[in-house]
C-alpha cells in the first residue's frame, strides 16, 4: 500500500469494485459487519496495495451524507480508533501512558471529523473529559449506548 | 450496566449544563500546563513488559510480534555495528595521538611539516565520532517508540551516518598505515624528507574526495563514495607498495636493506592494507582462481577467513532492514579480501555471498523505489512534519539529526498532490483529508486531551499511525532544501 498505488487510477471505482466483489453493496454495509476494525485493516481487506484507509473513511463519509447519517458515521469513527488505541477498553487508571493512549484516540478521531461536526465533536471530548466514561467501557460499533448518549443522532 | 447507569447520568448532566457551552473544569482545558523541562516523559519508556502490547500499531496483536523482534533484531545488530566501529576509530584515536608525539620520526622531522598529515587524520576521526554519536541518539530514539515501523524508520534514518563511519574509519586507517610508515622512514632517515612530503601530499588528495563525501553523511555522496572505495584502496595499496619499494631501494648496504625489510614489513597493523598487500603481489591467476565462498566460519577466501560469520550476519539483518546499503557492505567485503584491484573488472561478489549479506528481491526493490528511474524527474520530498510548524515540533524535541527536515518521505507525484487536497479521491465532501491540516489537528488535539505537551516519540507514534492510514511509505530521507 505503501508505493502509491492507492493514488493511482480511479480510486473511486476500484473501491466500489472490491466493496461488490465482497459481496457488499455499500461501503457502509462491509464497514458496519467490521465496526471495531481499524481503517487500515478495511482497507487491507479490501486492496492490501492499492487501498488507503483515508479512502475507505472519505468513502465512508460520502454514503453517510447521503444518508443523512453523518452523526453515526462519526460514533463509527470512534469507536475504530478507540479500539485501536485502547483494546482494553476505556483505563481504569489514568497514568501517563494511558493518558496519551486516551489522547491518541480522540486527537485522531477529531482530526477525521467532518467540518459540519467540529463543533460537536469538541463537545462530546469535552463532556468525556468532564465525565470519564467507566474502566472497562469498549464500545463495540455506532449504536454504543453511551456513545448515542455523547453524540446523538440529530439527522433522523 | 455499568455503562447505562453511567449513560442517564451523563446525560442529565449534558442537559443540565446545556450541552452547548460545556465549562470545562478548571485546569483541565483552558489551563494546559506545558510541561517547563522539556518533553522527555520518562512513564511511557518505563512501561514494564511490553511483550504483549499491541498498543501504538495499528496491525493485529499477531502480526505485530514478528514485526517487533525483526526491529529489534536490527537494532541489536544495529549496536553491534555501531560498537565496533567505534572500537575501530578508538584504536586509531590513541595511534594518532602517538604519532603526534613522535619526535624522533613524523611530529619532529622537517620542522613539523608532517604535522598537519597528523592533524588531517584526526579531523576525519572527529567526524567519524560526530556520525557515530548521531546515530547512537537516533538508535536510542528509536528503541523508545513503539512502533516496529517507525523503529526501523529512524535506524534507516541512522544509516548513512553508520555506513559513512564504517567507510570513513576504513579509509582512516589506510591513512594512518600512511602515517606510520612516514614516521617509520622519517626516523631512521631512510628517505629524503622533501620527496616523503611531496609523496604524502598527493596520497592525501588521492584519499580526500572520498573522506570529504563520507563526511558530508549524505547518502547518496555516502554511496558513491562506498562504491568508489574498493579501487580507492586498491590505488592507495599500489602507492603504499611502491613507496615501501622506493624506501627499500633507497637503503644503500644489504645489511641496511634488511633492516629496512623488517622495520617496515611490520607495520600495517592496524588498516586493510595488510590483506590487500599480498594480494597485490601475488600471482593474478592464483588471486583469480581463488573464489569467496560462504562457510560456518563466515566469508572465505579460500581458507582465509574474510569476515566472521557474526559479521556476515550482523550484516545482514541491516542490510535486510534497509539499515545499510549492500554496495557499502560488499564494499568492505572485498577490501577486507584484498580484491581490491579486481574491482574494476566485476564489481560484484558472487551471489552466495551476496545473499549471506542481505541481497535479496525485496532489498533490491527497495533501492529502485528509492530512487527515480533514468531520465525520470525525481519524486517529489515530502515533509511529513508540516514545516509551517518547524517551531512547535522543536519545542517538542524535535532538532539536530531529528529535526522535521529529517522526516521527509519521496512520494509520486499523484499520492503527493492528493494527500495536499488534490485529485479526486475524495468522496466525503465535509472533510478535507488534508494531511497538514489533519495531522496538526490530531497532535494539538491529542495534548488538549492529555493536559500536557506531547513527548518527540508520542509525536511520532501520532504520526506513524496517520501515515499508514494514509498510505504513506515509512521510509524517511533527509531534505535536500530545493
Amino acid at each position: 500500500m505503501s508505493d502509491g498505488r492507492a493514488w493511482q487510477g480511479n480510486v473511486k471505482a476500484r473501491l466500489y469494485e472490491r466493496v461488490r466483489e465482497r459481496g457488499y453493496d455499500s461501503l457502509t454495509a462491509f464497514a458496519e459487519a467490521r465496526p471495531t476494525a481499524s481503517l487500515v485493516a478495511l482497507a487491507e481487506e479490501l486492496g492490501p496495495n492499492d487501498i488507503a484507509g483515508v479512502q475507505v473513511l472519505s468513502g465512508l463519509l460520502a454514503e453517510a451524507e447521503q444518508r443523512k447519517q453523518v452523526t453515526r458515521f462519526v460514533r463509527g469513527v470512534l469507536v475504530r480508533m478507540l479500539c485501536q488505541s485502547l483494546p482494553d477498553g476505556w483505563p481504569a487508571v489514568m497514568d501517563d501512558a494511558n493518558r496519551f493512549r486516551v489522547a491518541k484516540a480522540l486527537g485522531s478521531w477529531s482530526a477525521y471529523t467532518p467540518e459540519t461536526h467540529e463543533k460537536r465533536v469538541e463537545q462530546a471530548r469535552a463532556a468525556l473529559r468532564a465525565f470519564p466514561p467507566p474502566p472497562g467501557w469498549r464500545p463495540l460499533g455506532p449504536d454504543d449506548e453511551l456513545l448515542r448518549t455523547l453524540l446523538p443522532d440529530e439527522e433522523v | 450496566m455499568r455503562t447505562r447507569r453511567w449513560a442517564v447520568w451523563l446525560a442529565l448532566t449534558l442537559l443540565c449544563t446545556g450541552c452547548a457551552s460545556l465549562t470545562p473544569p478548571p485546569g483541565r482545558r483552558t489551563d494546559l500546563r506545558y510541561m517547563s523541562d522539556g518533553p522527555a516523559a520518562p512513564a511511557r519508556a518505563e512501561r514494564p513488559g511490553g511483550a504483549g502490547e499491541t498498543v501504538g500499531s495499528t496491525l493485529p496483536r499477531e502480526a505485530v510480534e514478528p514485526a517487533r523482534r525483526s526491529a529489534l533484531a536490527a537494532h541489536l545488530a544495529f549496536l553491534g555495528a555501531m560498537r565496533e566501529v567505534s572500537g575501530s576509530t578508538r584504536r586509531l584515536s590513541s595511534e594518532l595521538s602517538r604519532l603526534r608525539a613522535s619526535y624522533q620520526g613524523i611530529a619532529g622531522a622537517g620542522n613539523g611539516i608532517f604535522v598537519p598529515y597528523v592533524e588531517y587524520g584526526e579531523r576525519q576521526r572527529r567526524w567519524i565520532d560526530a556520525g557515530l554519536a548521531a546515530a547512537t541518539r537516533l538508535a536510542t530514539a528509536a528503541s523508545e517508540v513503539e512502533d516496529p515501523d517507525m523503529q526501523l524508520a529512524l535506524m534507516r534514518l541512522a544509516g548513512p551516518r553508520l555506513e559513512a563511519a564504517m567507510m570513513g574509519s576504513l579509509l582512516l586507517a589506510v591513512w594512518f598505515d600512511f602515517l606510520d610508515l612516514t614516521d617509520n622512514v622519517l626516523s631512521r632517515r631512510h628517505y629524503g624528507v622533501e620527496r616523503l612530503y611531496m609523496d604524502m601530499a598527493r596520497f592525501q588528495r588521492m584519499l580526500e574526495p572520498a573522506m570529504t563525501a563520507l563526511s558530508s553523511l549524505e547518502p547518496g555522496q555516502v554511496e558513491a563514495a562506498a562504491n568508489d572505495m574498493p579501487a580507492l584502496v586498491g590505488h592507495l595499496t599500489g602507492e603504499f607498495d611502491a613507496l615501501r619499494e622506493a624506501v627499500r631501494e633507497g637503503a644503500e648496504n644489504r645489511e641496511k636493506v634488511l633492516l629496512v625489510k623488517e622495520s617496515i614489513e611490520v607495520l600495517t597493523t592496524l588498516s586493510v592494507l595488510k590483506f590487500t598487500l599480498p594480494a597485490l603481489r601475488a600471482a593474478a591467476p592464483a588471486t583469480l582462481g581463488m573464489g569467496f565462498m560462504v562457510g560456518s566460519g563466515g566469508v572465505m577466501m579460500g581458507t582465509r577467513v574474510v569476515v566472521s560469520a557474526e559479521w556476515v550476519e550482523m550484516m545482514q539483518r541491516l542490510v535486510r532492514a534497509g539499515v545499510l546499503s549492500l554496495p557499502a557492505v560488499s564494499a568492505v567485503v572485498r577490501i577486507q579480501a584484498g580484491q581490491v584491484m579486481m574491482a574494476r573488472a566485476h564489481g560484484e561478489l558472487p551471489r552466495g555471498v551476496r545473499e549471506a549479506l542481505g541481497d535479496g528481491p525485496e532489498v533490491r526493490g527497495m533501492r529502485v523505489t528509492g530512487r527515480a528511474g533514468a531520465g525520470m524527474a525525481e519524486p517529489p520530498e515530502h515533509h511529513v512534519l508540516p514545516r509551517e510548524f518547524r517551531e512547535w515540533f522543536e519545542k517538542r524535541g524535535f532538532t539536530g539529526e531529528m529535526d522535521i527536515d529529517q522526516f521527509c518521505v519521496k512520494l509520486e507525484q499523484a499520492h503527493h498532490q492528493a494527500i495536499h487536497g488534490g485529485g479526486n479521491w475524495k468522496l466525503g465532501r465535509t472533510w478535507t483529508g488534508e494531511w497538514n491540516r489533519m495531522v496538526m489537528k490530531a497532535l494539538r488535539d491529542a495534548e488538549v486531551e492529555a493536559g500536557r505537551m506531547l513527548t518527540r516519540n508520542e509525536v511520532l507514534e501520532i504520526v506513524a499511525e496517520r501515515m499508514l492510514e494514509y498510505g504513506i511509505p515509512m521510509s524517511f530521507i533527509r531534505w535536500r532544501g530545493r
